[in-house]
């Protein structure tokens, strides 16, 4: 760690520090305490990271506003290092040690899937930082999701393809997240007219794939779609040069995948929710808020820890800090609109996002733009 | 399958090949100088390549001399390893499956340490004679690559050179055939071994440095790159190191003729299929032990 990113560190737990200081002149009384869980450290601090950082903002700022009924509200933030059977004792810890009244996160599907076993069965309400995994999770109805499920991404590159007309679909996508898009990806695809010419997949980590990519060029596709948590088909589908359009899953758009393609990292679409260098209207406050302490630009995963904060925040407010598991579940259910999309999580999905919620940025020249394209309701 | 493809297949293939070759000779280098099954041989790798990066982009030296440094890098700490730690194992008569273990957890150790000090971050390097590709029926190829491909080429070459030609090689070579009759006829056995950890750092440095601007470099890399050299060591025959060139590029060019002749789903089911079969058939491994003598 560079010295400059410990001051940086300091900075932010110093202002983390006064906030506290400065919400205890607000708020009184004993703090409510909602656990959290992510993947700070391990192979999903990609996207842990942000999503603490998005939490202790929303801490910051829900008691910056007066807290939960001017009681303060309190995040306390574990790191699961990305592994299942830690993000469970971890949970096991915040409920019957810590007494939480909530859990956000954790980061990863398996984790979600390990945590939700215990959340659900003591009716603990939860809200993960994950798209909906298996389907064991459809059933835990106190369990919701502020990321999109498969499903939906996979609509979102589909609807896309359709605006500039594309027909002829080449695919490549890695054997791990982009296996579960693909899935879904597969049946929707008749339904949108759309036929996948090439589906070429590689394994997660793999340095090449010229080779697929290669291929999907050989089919001739009207548009290449790209599943994958890395930069390197990205380069590859440049090296082999696929003059077509690129559209890539959400998976790829934080900025540590953008920096790593390079000059690849131009003319590729990607339909996502926030994009900080053009925010929304109602993603203002937020982007400005994170730029100010953080000093960098959010993404999605630090909107849906902001939202989950919040939202757990708001079903508190209503239901009272008091109300117990079960009331606090019905209270979470109300509509919300977030910074990252509107959530209705009494959908059957734990999420419901409606696929208007996207936005589709453009990388120019490695920089996000806004494309003015949004999906009809 | 079109001709273009095979093409394409074939460029992408020997490219990968080379540099599972490169790291492939460094491990077998080192094995065949120490019995030292060397698993952080990866990380060199990073090492070579992140200094290179560091010094060009940060400190702004020139690219040569960056390159240059990122090479001389992954030596300095193939001697350090040894020196602080082979050496003294080695003197308690340490066994083979202690080093695995010692490079195991340098492998881990350098690895955790490249993401505290320089973060997740992936980090490219320019491309050797620019962004320009070559053309060929279709088929296109970085000019980067056949730099790559070249500076392979030469360096195995050379490592033969140096293995037949030069008193240091020899006086190596003897060292790991026959440690107590090297020491009698004065061959300084332990510092033989110092150099054969030199040269598998600076080759492994070097095989970093060259994949860079096709394949980011991050603190994950080391793994991966070890494990495909490893293959290609074990292929070309361990005591071998020019059997790791002909592995990495059978390897190389079996996983990219898998993907189109196949399906890119099973890849590696077809490409460590045509491996087993190989090594089944030529147990010690493609040069077999002619190439062993040989070395």
């Amino acid at each position: 760690m560079s010295l400059s990113s410990i001051a940086k560190l300091a900075g932010v737990a110093a202002l983390v520090g006064l906030s506290a200081f400065a919400a205890r002149a607000q708020t009184s009384g004993e703090p409510i305490k909602v656990g959290a869980i992510v993947s700070a450290t391990g192979a999903g601090a990609g996207l842990g990271v942000p999503e603490r950082n998005g939490l202790l903002l929303a801490e910051k700022d829900i008691n910056a506003k007066g807290g939960i009924n001017g009681r303060p509200i309190k995040i306390i933030v574990e790191d699961d290092a990305s592994n299942p059977d830690t993000a469970l004792s971890k949970a096991n810890d915040l409920i019957f040690g810590q007494k939480v009244v909530a859990l956000l996160g954790p980061s990863l599907t398996a984790s979600t899937v390990a945590v939700g076993g215990v959340t659900s069965t003591n009716k603990i309400p939860q809200i993960a930082f994950t798209g909906i995994g298996p389907a064991v999770e459809r059933q835990r109805k106190c369990v919701a999701h502020v990321l999109p499920p498969q499903r939906l991404n996979a609509q979102a590159l589909l609807e896309y393809a359709k605006s500039i007309k594309a027909t002829k679909i080449g695919v490549l996508h890695d054997a791990g997240y982009g296996n579960v898009v693909m899935a879904e990806l597969k049946p929707l695809a008749d339904k949108y007219g759309v036929k996948l010419v090439a589906v070429e997949k590689f394994e997660i980590g793999a340095t090449d794939t010229t080779t697929q990519a290669a291929k999907v060029k050989a089919a001739r596709p009207d548009a290449v779609f790209i599943i994958a948590t890395s930069a390197t088909p990205f380069r590859n589908v440049k090296q082999v040069q696929i003059s077509q359009p690129i559209v890539a899953a959400i998976g790829s758009s934080s900025y540590e995948y953008v920096n790593a393609m390079g000059q690849a990292a131009d003319n590729i679409v990607i339909p996502e929710f926030v994009v900080g260098e053009d925010p929304l209207p109602h993603q203002k406050e937020f982007v400005e808020l994170y730029r100010k302490t953080y000093d960098g630009t959010p993404k999605n995963y630090e909107a849906a820890a902001w939202d989950a904060a919040h939202i757990i925040a708001a079903a508190i407010k209503k239901a009272g800090p008091d109300a117990g598991g079960e009331k606090l579940c019905e209270a979470m259910k109300a509509p919300y609109s977030g910074v990252l999309a509107n959530y209705n999580f009494a959908a059957d999905d734990m999420t419901g996002i409606p696929i208007g919620s996207f936005v589709f940025s453009k990388l120019v020249g490695g920089k996000y733009t806004r494309t003015p394209f949004r999906v009809a309701q | 399958m079109t001709f273009s493809l095979v093409l394409q297949a074939i460029f992408a293939g020997v490219t990968n090949g080379i540099v599972y070759a490169l790291v492939g000779m460094g491990l077998s280098a080192i094995f065949k100088g120490s019995r030292v099954i060397n698993a952080m041989q990866g990380e060199f790798a990073v090492i070579g390549a992140m200094t290179t990066v560091l010094l060009l982009s940060n400190a702004g030296w020139p690219y040569a001399a960056a390159i240059a440094a990122g090479a001389l890098t992954g030596a300095l700490l193939g001697a350090f390893i040894e020196v602080a730690f082979v050496r003294h194992m080695a003197r308690k008569n340490a066994s083979e499956d202690s080093f695995l273990l010692l490079t195991i957890g340098l492998a881990l150790t350098l690895s955790a340490s490249i993401l505290y000090f320089v973060g997740r971050d992936g980090h490219l390097l320019p491309p050797l004679g620019g962004e320009g590709v070559l053309l060929v029926l279709d088929a296109v190829i970085q000019f980067h690559a056949l730099w790559l491909i070249a500076i392979g080429i030469a360096a195995t070459l050379l490592l033969r050179a140096f293995y037949h030609r030069t008193t240091l090689g020899l006086s190596m070579m003897a060292a790991s055939i026959d440690a107590d009759g090297a020491a009698t006829t004065g061959i300084d056995v332990g510092r033989m071994r110092t150099y054969t950890f030199v040269l598998g750092g600076l080759l492994g440095a070097l095989g970093g440095i060259l994949v860079t601007p096709l394949v980011a470099v991050d603190y994950t890399l080391g793994l991966n790159l070890t494990l495909k050299g490893f293959a290609a060591a074990v292929l070309g025959g361990l005591t071998n190191p020019l059997g790791a060139a002909v592995g990495g590029i059978t390897l190389g060019l079996v996983e990219s003729l898998a993907i189109i002749g196949i399906s890119s789903s099973y890849k590696d089911v077809v490409a460590f299929s045509v491996l087993i079969v190989i090594m089944i058939l030529m147990p010690q491994g493609i040069l077999g032990r002619a190439g062993r003598r040989g070395g």
